[in-house]
């Protein structure tokens, strides 16, 4: 038994416990008293919890924030493991591996634009896929979970930054997705009417559309470093920078799915409710190539 | 907003007076091809069209697809191109299409940026500031000299460039910050047709070619005029009895003489004169053996008098049973061309082994020469006729070929030039985002007015809490 699989079950059952909280804290939230003022997206609420909420947050915050030093310490110890036993340190050399790697930066990205903007129910959303992400990984079968040997096409210093910067943006279209859902969950309660307590409680649409507009921007430039970086590899390992194997076909599509919300976002009428399909769908289409093509498809990333 | 405005300058250009002339329908079509529409039908077509490639497999042989999928369906696939889709005259048009989409964008659009960033943008009027997405107006104590300044001074240190106009009545700023994005935006288109120019070079003027090798022979390459020779190949193994990796020492050779010599693992090619050779796969070798190990029998009590290990094409003697024997040739998958009478592997698998000897048997009883095969799976099959002796293989080593990648692309640094400029043009546009800012600073009856209204193309969100920001500070100012 590999020590790090300890540390990562830890990591799910703080992911866990986190969600959870995130989830009461919207609950227990009472509705902000002052709305920001309609058009002027930038003026937050400042969040006007009191008594519970403002517990049940910093708590879901600490345990969050405490989860993701675990999934740090877990992604270390494993580094180390594939020291020992596979000539790398990548601790992000096989599904059960990436899939790790890629909460660890959703976390990540998470407690920054937390920090940054100080809006804690986007935490039910995304926090709720790290988790989801962690404890796909953990579902995985053992067998999948170990730390061994790699096998010589993966055995080069490419898998470092290759795979690193592909899963980060994979991680960054996840929040996007997370945000789109959210989008469309307080777009639904609008409609619903104003005494919709997830009215008052989620932040203004427009917060949401441009925060998950930010996460594609993030994401966007790091595939397509990644896909490159992947390119540079091939031109090493397998004798030509493309050959359209499907994981490499795959992201490219998911490349172009995004370049395609990118230009849309510059003309009329992309913001908001479609935007945020697009986003949940572009996210889709991510799951499908980081999980689908490994299990469904065959090519020569199957090792993934 | 502003993107938007400048994006459509091109098109709502004064068309003069009625009629359709060739102006019209150039202008018409270079609307199209400059049209973001036409860049998101392509991107999502060209999606659907590779995710069709990664469904279907690609490449295959005609009953692979039969099997799966039915002879109808096939007959489609052909058709359509699907078995092949990324070779096909659509896709590479969807390609094509893609280049002339960007580039003539990048013609329509990028010389109004390129001017921006030396134009005047100080002449306007204050219902222009007030139309822009965000304002403000700020009375602040103070002279409009004073005032006017101390914005400056505020911009300048957060890095924006700033235009001012001094008039009488009042006093313009105009700052702008961040335009790197937009041409970071454009460079990304440029680099299209960079990156689709040096795959194009790559698939007119180089090669890849797959070839089998085998230890201690040397290859002429053709395309490069040099031998190539393969001194070792060899195979690590993990402690977990797992391959590590393998690897090929190979010497380059030219009219004899050695030129170059390296020892080439997966990921670690030989480049030589343009041409790579990469450790690509590795496997048994269907035509030869090292050794093979033989079990010598008697044909009447079936006793096995002697077990011999022959190496490959080295005469054994055997002098106890008076026999000879040479071990001549290997196929790893036995097959008789009935028509040119040969004997030939039907494939690279070890499906039916058999080795052929050349014997020579000199005993009291019989003496005779003959070249049997002898198969692994069916020990009986051929009987030697007038020989006391039966063989049979027991086991064989077969020999290892090294498989090599070797392949020339001469277009494969354009396509690196091009991906730089893709990943730093979208980076920049990314993480970079145009804002503009307009100041009026009208002086009235105790101290000035500052008007101030702003906008970007993007990221609304921090640019409003910028402008949140700067309303404060010029609140400050006013000593």
């Amino acid at each position: 038994m590999l020590r790090s699989l300890f540390l990562f079950d830890m990591t799910f059952w703080l992911y866990l416990a986190a969600f959870t909280l995130y989830i009461a804290y919207v609950f227990v939230r009472k509705p902000a008293l002052q709305l920001a003022a309609a058009g002027h997206p930038g003026a937050f609420t400042t969040e006007g919890d009191n008594g519970w909420a403002v517990q049940i947050g910093q708590v879901a915050t600490i345990v969050t924030v405490f989860g993701w030093m675990m999934n740090t310490a877990a992604l270390f110890t494993r580094a180390f493991e594939r020291m020992q036993h596979s000539g790398t340190f990548a601790p992000w050399s096989n599904q059960f591996e990436a899939m790790a790697y890629v909460s660890w930066a959703i976390i990540l990205g998470y407690v920054l634009l937390e920090f940054r903007y100080r809006i804690k129910t986007i935490g039910a959303f995304v926090v709720g896929i790290g988790f989801i992400a962690m404890g796909a990984a953990s579902l995985l079968p053992y067998r999948y979970q170990t730390a061994d040997p790699l096998v010589p096409a993966l055995n080069s210093y490419w898998i470092y930054i290759h795979v690193s910067v592909t899963l980060t943006s994979y991680a960054a279209f996840a929040m996007a997705g997370g945000l789109g859902l959210m989008y469309l969950v307080r777009e639904r309660a609008e409609r619903r009417g104003q005494q919709s307590r997830l009215l008052a409680v989620l932040p203004d649409l427009e917060t949401i559309d441009e925060l998950g507009y930010k996460a594609i921007m993030f994401g966007f430039p790091m595939l397509a470093f990644g896909v490159i970086l992947g390119a540079m590899w091939a031109n090493y390992a397998w004798g030509g920078y493309w050959s359209w194997d499907p994981k490499e076909t795959w992201s490219l599509i998911v490349w172009l799915i995004y370049g395609a919300y990118i230009h849309a976002r510059m003309t009329r009428g992309w913001e908001g409710r479609r935007a945020a399909i697009y986003a949940v769908f572009g996210f889709l289409m991510v799951i499908f190539c980081f999980w689908g093509v490994n299990f469904l498809l065959s090519g020569l990333h199957a090792y993934a | 907003m502003s993107g938007k405005s400048e994006a459509l300058n091109g098109q709502s250009a004064p068309r003069p007076a009625p009629g359709i002339g060739w102006n019209e329908i150039k202008a018409e079509l270079i609307g199209f091809f400059a049209s973001i529409k036409l860049a998101m039908f392509l991107f999502l077509i060209i999606a659907v069209a590779a995710t069709i490639g990664t469904v279907i497999q690609q490449n295959e042989r005609a009953d692979v697809y039969i099997k799966e999928y039915g002879e109808e369906a096939y007959r489609w696939f052909l058709r359509l191109g699907w078995t092949d889709i990324y070779h096909t005259w659509y896709f590479t048009s969807l390609l094509a299409l893609l280049c002339i989409n960007s580039l003539t964008c990048f013609r329509q659009r990028f010389p109004a940026i390129w001017r921006s960033m030396h134009q005047d943008k100080v002449s306007i009027q204050l219902p222009f500031i007030k139309n822009l997405k965000q304002t403000a107006e700020i009375p602040v104590a103070g002279t409009k000299e004073g005032v006017a300044k101390g914005i400056v001074q505020y911009l300048a240190e957060k890095g924006y460039m700033v235009l001012a106009k001094n008039e009488p009545g009042e006093a313009t700023l105009y700052a702008t910050k961040g335009i790197m994005g937009r041409v970071g935006a454009h460079m990304a288109h440029l680099s299209a047709t960079v990156i689709v120019t040096g795959g194009l070079i790559g698939s007119l003027y180089g090669f890849q070619e797959f070839g089998v090798c085998l230890e201690g022979q040397t290859y002429h390459i053709p395309k490069g005029s040099f031998d190539l020779r393969i001194d070792k190949f060899w195979i690590d193994y993990n402690e977990n009895g797992s391959v590590k990796s393998y690897n090929s020492t190979l010497t380059v050779l030219e009219k004899g003489r050695e030129m170059m010599n390296k020892t080439i693992t997966v990921n670690d090619p030989l480049v030589y004169k343009g041409i790579w050779f990469y450790q690509s796969s590795y496997g048994d070798a269907w035509d030869q053996v090292d050794v093979a190990r033989v079990n010598v029998k008697d044909k009447q009590t079936d006793k096995i008098l002697q077990t011999v290990d022959l190496q490959w094409k080295k005469e054994a003697t055997l002098d106890k049973l008076g026999l000879t024997v040479t071990l001549t040739d290997f196929v790893a998958d036995f097959g008789f061309n009935s028509a040119e009478k040969k004997v030939y592997s039907k494939s690279v698998e070890h499906e039916n082994p058999a080795i052929k000897l050349a014997m020579a048997e000199r005993t009291k009883k019989s003496a005779l020469e003959a070249t049997p095969w002898i198969f692994y799976h069916y020990p009986d099959l051929f009987d030697i006729p007038g020989s006391r002796y039966r063989f049979e293989l027991v086991g064989y080593q077969p020999r290892k070929f090294t498989g090599l990648q070797i392949a020339k692309d001469p277009g494969v640094n354009i396509v690196w030039v091009g991906s730089t400029m893709i990943v730093v043009g979208i980076a920049l546009s990314s993480f970079i985002y145009h804002r503009r800012l307009w100041f009026k600073v009208i002086p009235g009856k105790d101290g000035v007015t500052v008007h101030l209204g702003g906008t970007t193309h993007k990221n609304q969100i921090d640019f409003n809490k910028e402008f949140r920001k700067l309303t404060e500070k010029i609140r400050t100012i006013s000593v």
